[in-house]
């Protein structure tokens, strides 16, 4: 009696514990299920990523430059710019009101200030000794978690997967399942060039599209390394791509090194339009696009 | 090759100048093709005897060998072309100027040239690309024009023209900042070019430049006449019946020429045309041919040098190392050692700015001031734009906890900084001296670079205010060592400072010619800004200032005598020597304090001092006192400029303080010259 007496003591207090701790979560619950309306991202990645999954962001830092240098995808016209991307307005954004502002590590020593305006989730970007593809992937999801779209962001995901196996096998097609390897370069100057090595965006896309370097670089925090470009001269059997724009084509391309490089003597040399090199996780698919519609204008051999 | 020209151009030159030269010039000549070649070696992967082979076979289509012909020769060829120009343009310099702390990089023309190029490439980027050696022209002779008028006939010879040229230098640097951080991605490729670079493509440099240079040759020809007369003074020189005034004008526009032309074809390289004539003078080069004819040899020496080491390091590591910061690396500690011994504490031309007015400040003078004071306080804080427009109210709680940190740090900032102006003008008795000419500056942001770079992290993460607090620190460590062999001569501790920004500006030019979005977070450190400052620090930084600034009252009776003459000094018991040290460490710790919490500022320890005396503030006191409240309120408006002058970005209030500042202080100098 006495010890049936206890285990419904016993009982009765687990079970207001169980309720307390069920209350809690369910707030919590309550509080993560409500999906933020007023967000503010301080990054392009998070910004693309937010317009992909169809959520238009109150403001994004330097909106301005995003519709010149990103373009894809595109920002909608109401989005407000948040300031610069190093020193995003605080003010401006206290007076906005968000429920959640987006950040990255590199503004870290902000967080505190941020904090006093909203909720604060910061994502991991570009660096030295991680995966910047996979990174964005992991981050694009996470994202997706916080909107409850994340069945959304998967199917996105397998979407641009398909996409991109279908790139590849345009490619493979094009070139009788013989893949040339491949650089991809950005002109500086008419004399240096970046190359875009491991851990940069458009080799996670020839990665995606089995396509090998023909230059490897090792891995840098951007993936890109500046190089003099007598030095591509080393790439005898590959392919060179470069990506727009480079507005001093006249006094690079008619000189008699160029010429004699091996890439642009086999015809192995292409334009890849303009594109984003350093964007969020689906920068790698229209990256893949463009740099397929490159290779398909050579010929294969 | 020049050689041959030049000696065949001057039949006149005495024998004795040829003595001394006998071995100095075969030895050297030796020294630059041993240097030519081993470049070759290090640029080709071709054997020697190849190389030789490769010289006389047009016809091969092999890309080694026309890698050799097409980039590695024109490349070596550059530097031999580029670096004689910039030792004759530099010995040219200091000859005219009988003054061997001039070259074109430390009398402005230099970052003139790049703020023309970097406006034409922003205005119109296709021009820029075809004819950027006129932008870079009209940009270096503007900013040595200024230079010229600032320092006067006087000061040419002297530390003047020096302080206004490194005036000049903080000036153009920072609206070329503003420019690129407001063009972001526009700018990118501004920065290699910023950097130098000799790598080539083609012969079409070399071609463009060769005519160009020209000038070089007609300079050996005839420059010798009127540089020898030129040292006797322009009295003797008149005297033999020669006005010097139009040579020296024609000579020193050839002398730009050499410069913006060499500019425009590889980059900013510093430290070559200073070095250089330097050197000579050092190796025995005596007569004023001698000494031009050898410039221009050992320029091509250290510049291949130079490049043949930044070639080297770019194939060691992964990264491009471009060949003008290699230049300054090595340059920097080169010019500090040469000079050691060189400068004396009588290198003090007359050189004064409008502060003698007839004028004492009045008790209701110090009311207008002060109330004048709190209303442009008051109003900076209440005045702001949003997203609705302009605002005049108070701010919300929200807003002002983001707002005040920022407001008191710049404050505070102005408040030290023009403490430490009046100390520094009054120490060194020198009207353009400034916080930022020591070095101070240099030396934090330099230490906060470095760390940045072995912790991997931004530059606003690593080790922030601590590092450049160090920097600053063991910049004056170096000051003070190397002033107490120099009784703390004034033109020793600019030599400091020039070399150490020169020194800051090759690091600096290094982390961005990789024009990687880390670049810019550099940038915006550099233009410093009161953005990331929390309240702490606001608070910490106040009180810092208010205290040091208090200590220094105390000393205000030996920097009134100090400010007299060192007699005057003396004749009163004071321990000149002691005194001294003891304010410039106030000094260095207020700048340390300053730069670390908020980055660099230029020209407000500079100016805030004068317009102090402008007002009637003669004595040190007052001038203490209302310079520290003028550079308050300066630092309150540039704040308040930036944050709403590109709204929603802002301008770092470094930038908007220094722009500001250097302007007035220029028109302030050209009015004064003009009048």
């Amino acid at each position: 009696m006495c010890l049936r007496h206890f285990t419904h003591r016993l009982n009765g207090a687990l079970s207001h514990c169980f309720v307390t701790v069920l209350m809690l979560l369910g707030s919590t619950l309550a509080y993560s299920a409500e999906t933020p309306q007023r967000v503010v991202a301080l990054t392009w990645e998070a910004a693309e990523h937010l317009v992909e999954m169809g959520i238009t962001p109150l403001a994004v830092a330097d909106a301005d430059d995003y519709k010149v240098w990103v373009v894809r995808p595109a920002l909608p016209e109401a989005v407000l710019n948040a300031g610069s991307r190093v020193e995003p307005n605080l003010e401006l954004l206290a007076e906005l009101k968000p429920d959640l502002i987006i950040s990255s590590p590199a503004l870290d020593d902000l967080r505190d200030k941020l904090e006093r305006i909203a909720p604060v989730e910061s994502f991991d970007s570009y660096r030295q000794d991680h995966n910047n593809y996979e990174t964005a992937r992991q981050n694009y999801l996470k994202l997706a978690r916080q909107f409850n779209h994340l069945d959304q962001a998967q199917q996105r995901l397998a979407e641009m997967d398909t996409h991109i196996a279908g790139l590849r096998q345009q490619v493979i097609d094009h070139f009788h399942g013989r893949l040339p390897e491949v650089t991809i370069i950005r002109f500086s100057t008419p004399a240096v060039a970046y190359v875009y090595g491991d851990n940069s965006m458009p080799q996670y896309a020839m990665d995606l599209l089995h396509l090998k370097p023909a230059y490897p670089l090792p891995a840098t925090a951007w993936g890109i390394t500046q190089k003099p470009i007598s030095e591509l001269g080393r790439i005898h059997e590959g392919v060179v791509l470069h990506i727009e724009p480079f507005s001093q084509k006249d006094k690079l391309f008619p000189t008699r090194l160029w010429q004699a490089m091996p890439f642009v003597q086999n015809h192995r040399f292409a334009t890849v339009r303009s594109t984003w090199t350093y964007g969020g996780v689906f920068s790698v698919e229209y990256l893949a696009e463009s740099l397929v519609d490159a290779l398909l204008s050579l010929q294969p051999e | 090759m020049q050689v041959t020209h030049t000696e065949a151009g001057s039949p006149s030159r005495p024998l004795s100048s040829i003595t001394p030269g006998l071995l100095r010039y075969p030895l050297t000549l030796l020294a630059l093709l041993l240097i030519l070649l081993a470049h070759l070696q290090i640029g080709s992967s071709l054997s020697l005897n190849q190389q030789w082979l490769a010289l006389f076979d047009f016809s091969s289509q092999d890309f080694t060998v026309l890698q050799f012909r097409d980039s590695a020769l024109p490349r070596v060829v550059m530097g031999l072309l580029v670096g004689a120009a910039l030792g004759l343009s530099g010995s040219l310099l200091q000859q005219l100027t009988q003054n061997r702390l001039v070259s074109p990089m430390t009398i402005g023309s230099a970052s003139g040239a790049w703020l023309g190029l970097v406006c034409a490439t922003l205005i119109a980027p296709t021009l820029a690309a075809e004819h950027g050696e006129w932008p870079a022209l009209l940009g270096a002779m503007a900013a040595v024009g200024i230079v010229l008028l600032i320092a006067g006939r006087a000061g040419i010879a002297g530390l003047p023209i020096v302080l206004a040229g490194m005036a000049m230098n903080l000036l153009l640097g920072a609206v070329a900042s503003g420019l690129v951080l407001l063009n972001d991605q526009y700018a990118r490729n501004l920065f290699l070019w910023g950097a130098g670079d000799l790598a080539q493509m083609d012969w079409h440099w070399v071609v463009w430049l060769l005519p160009k240079l020209a000038v070089g040759l007609l300079i050996l020809a005839f420059a010798q006449r009127p540089l020898t007369l030129l040292r006797l003074g322009s009295e003797g020189a008149q005297a033999r019946g020669m006005s010097l005034w139009p040579v020296m004008l024609v000579l020193f526009l050839a002398s730009l020429w050499l410069t913006s032309v060499s500019i425009t074809a590889v980059g900013l390289i510093g430290f070559i045309g200073l070095l250089t004539p330097n050197l000579a003078r050092l190796f025995g080069a005596r007569t004023a041919f001698d000494e031009l004819l050898y410039s221009t040899i050992l320029g091509a020496v250290l510049l291949l040098t130079t490049d043949a080491l930044a070639v080297l390091a770019s194939q060691w590591t992964i990264n491009l190392i471009p060949s003008g910061a290699a230049a300054a690396l090595i340059g920097a500690p080169a010019l500090l050692w040469l000079s050691r011994r060189k400068m004396s504490a009588e290198d003090q031309r007359g050189l004064s700015l409008p502060g003698n007015i007839e004028r004492t400040i009045t008790p209701l003078g110090w009311v207008l001031i002060l109330s004048a004071t709190l209303a442009i306080a008051l109003l900076t804080l209440c005045l702001a734009r949003s997203a609705h427009g302009w605002q005049l109210n108070w701010p919300s709680p929200l807003v002002w906890s983001l707002r005040w940190p920022r407001t008191l740090t710049a404050a505070s900032a102005g408040f030290g900084l023009a403490i430490a102006g009046v100390i520094l003008q009054r120490l060194l008795r020198n009207p353009l001296a400034s916080p930022d000419i020591l070095g101070l500056s240099a030396g934090a942001t330099l230490a906060l670079l470095m760390s940045a770079f072995v912790t991997g992290g931004t530059i606003q993460t690593a080790g922030g205010p601590l590092a450049a607090f160090a920097g600053s620190m063991l910049v004056l460590g170096v000051l003070l060592l190397f002033g107490r062999r120099h009784q703390y001569a004034p033109g020793m501790l600019a030599l400091v400072g020039i070399s150490l920004m020169a020194l800051l500006d090759a690091i600096l030019q290094f982390a961005l010619a990789k024009g990687t979005a880390d670049s810019f977070a550099i940038m915006g450190w550099l233009a410093g800004s009161t953005y990331r400052v929390s309240a702490n620090q606001a608070v910490g930084l106040w009180m810092g200032v208010v205290i040091i600034g208090g200590i220094s009252l105390l000393f205000h009776r030996g920097l009134s005598l100090i400010s007299i003459s060192d007699g005057v000094a003396l004749g009163r018991g004071l321990n000149l020597t002691r005194i001294r040290i003891i304010l410039l460490v106030l000094v260095s710790l207020m700048c340390a304090l300053v730069t670390s919490v908020m980055g660099p500022v230029a020209f407000l320890g500079l100016l805030a001092p004068h317009i102090a005396a402008i007002l009637g503030a003669k004595k040190v006191l007052p001038q203490l006192l209302l310079a520290a409240t003028l550079g308050s309120v300066l630092m309150l408006i540039a704040d308040w400029v930036g944050r709403v002058m590109i709204y929603p970005l802002q301008m770092p209030v470094g930038i908007v303080a220094s722009v500001l500042c250097g302007v007035y202080f220029i028109i302030l100098l050209a009015k004064q010259r003009c009048a």
